[in-house]
């Protein structure tokens, strides 16, 4: 029983370092990037599903009561299924405004937000697209604000967080560099997608999206909508279905095989295709997709 | 801003007093379209000022300078506390409901030595009792109110009120912490026990329209539903560990009681100290790649009260301790995001042990046997969604023991009590859902012994508004 009981509890010991619980991969990536040796993350979705719906399993539950802050994206996308796990976790440092809580979302300016809301127009995110990680120049307005709050919860650190950002900003502005000029032939090109997901990385490389599967965020395919979708793809000749890896490809490949329109899989976050294994190649996969 | 026109106005308008009427009225004309005018000014600034966000490329605290500034102006003129309004949301359920027998049939069918009155509304104490789905025809079953909120930056506070078309319950109305630490928390007010698995749950989040046979004969409709206060901690393991205790009024109609029985000067029963309900329990979850193993052990100890001393027919009470059992075991199975495969089951067993009185026609006691019920049952259920809009799952119940023992005589009750049950569920939306579901119920008699097959169908629609209801696992 003893024995069991030191198993059970050395994991803790091990972990002499800050635990850190983010939602998505791409924060844990981000964040293990600045923070270094002296923090430890925990992801808590999966980088292959869809962010929207995540299930709270229990062991999410353990997670999150064993972390020494939460980082999350914010923007509601965690709605579903995050206020459970910090509720029944009950860990005063993963509270909402305690000090080693951090939403991503109060940090960059999201597009896209509805002058009102209803759901009759599907289900909305009243406070903008929150998928603002997919524009990679955000990548390092969050990295600030990551930079930020750990120096404000582990001061003692605050050297070598700062020059973790500076490499990390470095190396990240020079991939800007050539993931912008690999994208500057698509300028204006028009897609079309299953979720508007892709709204920060089409704004930032000029893509135009002109229509989406969905016939309303949340609302899955329905055969009028995608009738319509068909006559708008032949009169618009757009480039390609940009497509998330967590809806069923159906109803693209159909649409496909009517148009001849290329589906082409846009991974949303590390993990969502088996070599997206880093925020560098989640960029560089989804900077050459488009052909 | 608007208050120094009014003031200009009204100074003006005084200083003009000696002039002739129409003059004055023309003045004022003429003072009203300027006002027109630079209220639709100010307006137009407030509202541009308003929806010019500041370009947030900076950090945290330059952020909150520039947000504060912008708000400022609007904020300070009101006392609006629009934005501390509570999460509202507001669920309707409602179902339309055939049956193979009457509703004045099936009201008078029991589970043998378990439960009476499971099916059909029937009037106890002077309240009406209805259960969900109870009427062949339509049914409201109910319209629930939820309200929650942070109290503070340690409380919680979240309350549910469920509408019925005849009265207006609280279903739950508690607090709970959230800066204790220590993986502890603490919830007090009324709610729903955290015993077994599908007790804590709300109607609306099971996967059937009616719950398991064994549930709603040993502990009713509302299942193990109390004012109390509960206590969890989540051990600091990386797998998933919870034990909790709670301490309950104990009052449950079919099981747990504490009120004295016959009249108050001299009770048959004498009543018991209140509290006098204990529950305790140990969860475990894991995961296997993608499939979630979640069990949990579960026991509850309290004095009983069964009160049918004012029924018609056979009017009898329980006076005793019981103990109830509790063994759950969940394994969910994650094919993608909207994909599942859930096998969800529970085995409940109780123990009763006490004295039954049984009443004559006058009221007295006709005779106290000494009387022990050792029963226990389960339920199984597996539900699969092939996407987001369909579920589909079959159930099965059981109450496969039935021990009766009066005065140390078995009373030989049936013993294989079972229903069967499927459902096919529709969702417009994460909102939404309309579920037709099949019921076939071998587990109830009439009053003369003889079994009653009952066989019924719910379409059941399921609608909710307001704030997003997260549920957990």
């Amino acid at each position: 029983m003893k024995k069991l009981l030191l198993l059970l509890l050395l994991p803790l010991t091990l972990l002499a370092h800050m635990n850190i619980a983010v939602s998505y991969p791409y924060i844990g990536a981000l964040t293990k990037s600045i923070g270094g040796k002296h923090i430890n993350t925990v992801v808590l979705a999966k980088g292959n599903w869809d962010p929207h719906f995540v299930v709270p399993r229990p062991s999410l539950i353990a997670k999150v009561r064993n972390a020494d802050a939460l980082i999350m994206n914010g923007g509601q996308l965690e709605i579903g299924w995050l206020p459970p796990l910090i509720n029944r976790a009950s860990n005063p440092k993963t509270q909402v405004g305690s000090s080693t809580f951090l939403n991503l979302s109060h940090h960059v300016e999201l597009i896209q937000k509805p002058q009102s809301v209803d759901r009759s127009g599907g289900d909305v995110h009243p406070d903008g697209n929150p998928h603002f990680h997919l524009n990679p120049e955000n990548i390092l307005t969050l990295g600030i604000a990551i930079k930020n709050f750990l120096i404000s919860i582990d001061s003692e650190h605050k050297a070598v967080y700062e020059k973790n950002y500076e490499e990390f900003s470095g190396m990240w502005k020079e991939k800007l560099g050539m993931w912008k000029s690999k994208m500057a032939n698509k300028n204006g090109l028009k897609v079309i997608q299953f979720h508007d997901n892709l709204a920060y990385f089409n704004k930032l490389y000029g893509l135009t999206s002109i229509g989406t599967i969905e016939p309303l965020p949340g609302v899955p395919p329905s055969s009028r909508h995608t009738i319509n979708l068909i006559k708008l793809i032949k009169g618009e000749q757009p480039c390609c279905i940009l497509h998330d890896v967590y809806h069923s490809t159906k109803t693209a490949d159909y649409i496909s095989s009517k148009t001849g329109i290329k589906v082409v899989l846009m991974p949303h976050d590390i993990g969502a295709l088996e070599d997206i294994e880093s925020l560098v190649s989640l960029f560089d996969y989804l900077t050459s997709a488009i052909k | 801003m608007k208050k120094l026109l009014s003031l200009s106005l009204v100074v003006s308008s005084l200083l003009m007093a000696d002039t002739d009427m129409d003059q004055l009225k023309e003045q004022m004309n003429k003072q009203q379209l300027i006002i027109e005018k630079l209220m639709q000014k100010i307006e137009k600034l407030e509202t541009t000022s308003n929806v010019t966000k500041p370009v947030i490329n900076i950090d945290k605290e330059e952020v909150s300078q520039n947000t504060q500034k912008n708000d400022l102006p609007a904020k300070s003129k009101t006392f609006s506390q629009s934005s501390f309004m509570p999460d509202i949301s507001l669920i309707a359920d409602m179902s339309y409901v055939s049956r193979n027998k009457k509703n004045d049939v099936v009201e008078h069918l029991e589970v043998p030595g378990v439960a009476h009155g499971l099916l059909g509304s029937h009037t106890h104490d002077g309240n009406t009792h209805t259960p969900y789905n109870a009427k062949q025809g339509f049914n409201l079953n109910y319209a629930e109110l939820s309200l929650s909120k942070s109290v503070d930056p340690s409380l919680n506070l979240n309350g549910i009120f469920h509408f019925s078309e005849d009265s207006v319950e609280i279903e739950e109305l508690y607090f709970t912490t959230t800066g204790l630490g220590y993986g502890s928390r603490v919830k007090g007010g009324k709610f729903n026990s955290n015993f077994g698995y599908l007790n804590e749950q709300h109607h609306h989040y099971w996967s059937f329209a009616d719950m398991p046979l064994v549930y709603e004969s040993f502990l009713g409709m509302h299942g193990i539903n109390e004012n109390g206060i509960q206590f969890q901690w989540t051990a600091p393991t990386s797998t998933y560990l919870m034990i909790g205790a709670e301490v309950l009024q104990g009052n449950n109609e079919q099981m747990f009681g504490n009120s004295y029985i016959g009249s108050a000067e001299s009770p048959t029963a004498a009543s018991e100290n209140a509290p006098s309900l204990y529950v305790g329990y140990v969860k475990t979850s894991f995961d296997i790649d993608d499939t979630t193993i979640f069990a949990g052990l579960s026991y509850a100890q309290g004095s009983s009260r069964v009160d049918h001393s004012s029924d018609d027919e056979n009017p009898h009470a329980f006076v005793g301790d019981s103990s109830l059992y509790g063994i759950d075991l969940t394994i969910k199975h994650y094919f993608d995001s909207y994909s599942f495969l859930t096998w969800q089951s529970e085995i409940l067993s109780r123990d009763m042990d006490g004295k039954q009185y049984n009443f004559d026609a006058s009221g007295s006691v006709a005779s106290s046997p000494d009387l022990i019920k050792q029963q226990s049952g389960l339920y199984s259920q597996l539900v699969y969604a092939p996407n987001k809009s369909w579920q589909m799952g079959v159930r099965y119940d059981s109450i496969f023991k039935n021990d009766v023992i009066s005065n140390g005589v078995n009373q030989n009750k049936p013993s294989h009590l079972n229903k069967y049950s499927a459902m096919l569920e529709y969702h417009t939306s994460e909102f939404a859902r309309l579920r037709l579901q099949y019921n076939k119920n071998n587990a109830l008699y009439n009053e003369a012994g003889d079994k009653r097959s009952i066989e019924t169908i719910i379409l059941q629609a399921n609608i909710s508004i307001g704030a997003h209801g997260a549920h957990s696992f």
